[in-house]
């Protein structure tokens, strides 16, 4: 099984979607890949993805989430990187920006569209967050 | 019930018990049991289909109060050959017919404790192949046996270990628990 991720959105319940379908996958021995853009790019911004804003009106959540144990968004961009995630930046996007590589997570590669369309072509599972 | 590893995934909630049985099932020897327990609802149908895409063998699920205790056997490539060495075999109907009749016969399971557990033919006895060779003196040499596992391929190796040690009528029976759909008994 191939697994083709955009990540375009930068909040903490977008971090859930794209990291538990990617470990998930991962753990089920299916290639993943993971395109970050725009507002995307938070999820593995070095210090961002350890603070991600909740959207507002849903601070609540906050205990349940620590009642369910759902573990830190730090620790699953750890784990789907241990367990082979592909994880790829949008240049375009760190341009406007102004981000450098080393901005982001360990591990992760720099490319532009057709770096993910090339990964996603044959995949059998796109996704998009 | 008899593991040969036990994972501790209580208070995890999803994609943890995934991501951690995926972990030690890499520990573990093809056709080893794990035990997984667990307190996310979600993991049942979860380790089901994990199982599934993954080739690995989903035996059941046991609740324990709070706790779900899942049964997953690691994949054996050896297992899904056809190949059979021992000459005398049964097929299932032969063995459904047998049992229908009045003969009172015997039916020897040697899978592991977990899968016998989730569903074997009344009345089996169980021994698992891997204690065949200290155990096998419980059974009687002179009955005519039927030996089952879940593809005839683990039966294969315990019929040809049987008849060695001077079993006289000894068959195995095809394919298997994997394709049985008389009655079973659970015991868990």
């Amino acid at each position: 099984m191939k697994v083709a991720i955009i990540a375009a959105n930068g909040g903490m319940f977008d971090a859930y979607k794209v990291f538990n379908i990617a470990t998930a996958a991962a753990a089920t021995d299916a290639e993943v890949g993971i395109f970050f853009t725009f507002e995307g790019l938070n999820l593995i911004h070095k210090e961002g993805h350890k603070n991600l804003p909740m959207p507002a009106g849903t601070e609540h959540f906050q205990e349940g989430f620590k009642k369910a144990n759902v573990p830190p968004v730090e620790e699953l961009v750890s784990m789907a990187t241990e367990m082979g995630v592909k994880m790829i930046a949008c240049q375009m996007t760190m341009d406007v920006m102004s981000l450098e590589k080393e901005q982001f997570v360990e591990g992760i590669d720099v490319g532009g569209a057709v770096t993910f369309l090339t990964f996603a072509k044959d995949a059998d599972v796109t996704l998009t967050f | 019930m008899d593991v040969n590893k036990v994972l501790d995934a209580k208070g995890l909630a999803c994609p943890m018990p995934i991501v951690k049985t995926k972990k030690e099932m890499t520990t573990l020897e093809p056709g080893q049991v794990m035990e997984i327990q667990a307190t996310d609802k979600g993991s049942t149908a979860d380790l089901k289909a994990w199982a599934q895409s993954t080739g690995n063998q989903y035996l059941g699920t046991v609740e324990d109060g709070d706790t779900l205790k899942h049964y997953l056997r690691k994949a054996s490539a050896e297992e899904e050959k056809e190949e059979s060495k021992h000459p005398h075999v049964m097929n299932l109907g032969d063995l459904q017919n047998k049992i229908e009749g009045n003969e009172k016969i015997t039916i020897l399971d040697v899978r592991e404790p977990a899968e016998y557990a989730f569903g074997h033919i009344p009345g089996a006895i169980t021994i698992p192949l891997g204690e065949l060779e200290k155990r096998f003196e419980e059974l009687n040499k002179d009955d005519e046996l039927h030996i089952i596992c879940r593809t005839g391929s683990r039966s294969d190796l315990a019929a040809q270990q049987l008849t060695e040690k001077g079993f006289k009528d000894v068959k195995n029976v095809v394919p298997g628990m994997k394709e049985w759909t008389g009655d079973v008994n659970q015991k868990h």
